[in-house]
């Protein structure tokens, strides 16, 4: 009787499994075949006249920084608030750290890798409207900085070399510049965000210094994510 | 060439995703995370997507591993002590 019930269990599993394939497959089919003549104008716009109208090569840079920059400030948001309640509950217990103890080739290994994780991630961060990358990917590579420090040395050291309170100034300094940056825009006589509508586009297409407001957007948002991150592993790894 | 490439990549997509929900340790289930990962990134650079592969090797193959691993830990799951 047991072994019929485990049996049972395990064709139920395998048989949700399938049957959530198979509306999948058919929900990715009926978006496949949408009538694509009437309904796909805004994307036409978006890829024919983007790089005239904000000035990034990066198409998928100006639809998030400039045409629909005010969905980045909510999703932006949602990081803030995450890291506010986690450092919000810093436990007071003291933490234990992991059972392993490492050699001494991790430790001259990770002061190898810092400082190019360091260039790669400030890349990222500056160039994110002229090739792949930008805020969130390079705030990511800049929050591993720390992560690895607290991993292989302690928290307690990683806490020596950055320190939670200017952490926490970074990131509000982060958030602070993106909604004064917004503002800016207001500022012209135009709509919130707005860096082509407003006619901030300075210099040549695929230079560093040009597409007008998104190199400074991306650069705020690094900071923020990347701070935020860094709060938040700190946080989750002194809990017992 | 790339065709049968894709294609297997997509079989070991299925495979991968399959042994993480259905073996029995907890810990193969968190290191068979990052293959998925790695496989999913390869897959999007054939697709001819860049941002989101760099997003998905950074972010699940990288951070959502160590934020497992040290979750696993913190739960002293298979400590015999």
């Amino acid at each position: 009787m047991s072994r019929l019930n485990e049996r049972f269990k395990k064709l139920y599993k395998i048989g949700l499994v399938i049957t959530f394939a198979v509306f999948l497959l058919f929900l990715f089919y009926d978006i496949h075949n949408l009538d694509s003549d009437s309904k796909r104008y805004l994307s036409e716009h978006y890829i024919s006249e983007g790089l005239q109208e904000t000035g990034a090569t990066n198409l998928v840079a100006s639809v998030l920084y400039d045409y629909r920059a005010f969905d980045t400030l909510g999703e932006a948001t949602m990081i803030l608030t995450a890291a506010t309640i986690l450092a919000f509950l810093v436990p007071i217990t003291k933490a234990t750290m992991f059972g392993t103890t490492f050699k001494s080739i991790v430790n001259q290994t990770v002061k190898l890798i810092i400082p190019y994780l360091a260039v790669l991630g400030a890349y990222l961060l500056l160039f994110g409207h002229i090739s792949p990358g930008g805020g969130f990917v390079g705030g990511v590579v800049l929050s591993i900085i720390p992560i690895l420090l607290t991993i292989t040395y302690s928290v307690e050291f990683s806490e020596y070399i950055f320190k939670p309170d200017q952490k926490k100034l970074v990131e509000d300094i982060g958030a602070i510049g993106f909604v004064l940056l917004g503002l800016l825009g207001v500022l012209t006589g135009s709509n919130f965000f707005a860096s082509g509508q407003a006619y901030f586009r300075t210099g040549n297409a695929g230079e560093v210094f040009s597409a007008g407001l998104i190199p400074y957007i991306n650069l705020m948002i690094g900071l923020k994510v990347g701070a935020g991150l860094a709060i938040i592993f700190n946080s989750l790894i002194k809990e017992k | 060439m790339v065709d049968i490439i894709f294609y297997l990549l997509l079989l070991f997509l299925i495979i991968t995703a399959f042994f993480m929900v259905f073996t029995k340790d907890l810990s193969n289930s968190v290191i068979t995370l990052p293959l998925f990962g790695a496989i999913l990134v390869i897959i999007f650079v054939i697709l001819q997507a860049p941002g989101v592969a760099l997003a998905g090797a950074i972010m699940t193959a990288g951070l959502t591993t160590a934020f497992f691993v040290i979750t696993i830990n913190k739960t002293e799951y298979g400590r015999n002590e």
